[in-house]
């Protein structure tokens, strides 16, 4: 995949931009390859996903981000990225695209939103007017997110 | 020669100095960030800026969250922490200080959340709202909820 585009995806209404480096795939369908009694919440991790051959962990990020979802578990959409301990999937309720890194203007978060934003996003970009989040995978999921 | 805003919420008349309002737009899209302060409805993008939209019913004893997002006109005021929007229905209208009657807040039974002084005009009691302690008390979450100041009111 090229690194001059980024993949906006969704949770709920809001959409996020993630960098193409770690991304190896995005699965549609993961309904007959999920096991949500392997779970470990203090990780985020709410359910297993079977992903070429292995069962990898799959984190749901409106859970830590608190963004209501109608989508059920096996309704979602797994973007699968690389990590430090392997592969792992990130379960959004919607893939959009891919968009030129130039589609993305910068856009400061207002100093009144800073201490809320803080942990979670630290930059929003603006695509045709509407602010998407800059997807810091490690703030998620890996040791750095234990730790947090 | 001083003029006001004067614009309505809910049960909420609230007026504005114009000199603090920046611009009045209509149907903005609000736009729900994660981890929003809970007196924040959403976003709105003004001129490749984010606004946060304060949730004015935080200062009411109104649940009207969800009226939020949904108003007609989105007031943009300037503050000294950076620009704020706040609600307000199609019905706002600039009137100028004389013809309305000013009065000062001044007991504590009077007193409420962001209110400096009171406008009345055509015999409607107008809220001249503090926008510099509103937008710090509602972004930074000093304005949470206490059982013995019902509600909002920490300041009393």
């Amino acid at each position: 995949m090229s690194c001059n585009r980024r993949l906006v995806f969704r949770l709920g209404r809001m959409g996020f931009l993630l960098e193409l480096t770690d991304v190896v795939e995005v699965v549609d369908q993961i309904k007959n390859d999920i096991d949500p009694g392997r779970s470990d919440m203090r990780q985020g991790i709410v359910s297993a996903l079977k992903f070429r051959k292995s069962w990898i962990p799959a984190v749901d990020p409106a859970l830590i981000l608190d963004i209501s979802s109608t989508l059920r578990l096996q309704d979602k959409v797994a973007v699968i990225l690389r990590g430090f301990e392997g592969n792992w999937a990130l379960l959004v309720d919607q893939a959009d695209e891919l968009f030129a890194a130039e589609s993305f203007k910068p856009c400061e978060i207002p100093f009144l939103l800073k201490t809320s934003a803080t942990g979670f996003y630290s930059q929003i970009k603006l695509l045709n007017q509407e602010p998407v989040i800059v997807f810091e995978p490690e703030r998620y999921y890996g040791s750095s997110a234990v730790a947090v | 020669m001083k003029r006001y805003g004067l614009f309505r919420f809910g049960t909420l008349n609230y007026a504005l100095s114009l000199l603090q309002i920046q611009k009045i737009k209509q149907g903005l899209e609000a736009y729900p960030l994660p981890r929003l302060p809970g007196a924040v409805a959403a976003v709105l993008v003004d001129d490749d800026q984010l606004v946060p939209l304060l949730d004015l019913s935080w200062i009411q004893k109104e649940d009207l969250r969800h009226e939020v997002t949904k108003q007609g006109y989105q007031v943009l005021i300037d503050s000294e922490y950076g620009t704020v929007a706040l609600p307000a229905e199609v019905t706002g209208r600039i009137v100028s200080e004389q013809k309305g009657t000013l009065s000062e807040v001044v007991t504590a039974k009077e007193k409420e959340f962001g209110t400096v002084a009171k406008f009345v005009y055509q015999r409607i009691e107008y809220n001249i709202l503090d926008i510099n302690f509103l937008a710090i008390e509602l972004t930074q979450g000093f304005w949470n909820s206490r059982s013995d100041t019902g509600g909002a009111r920490r300041h009393q």
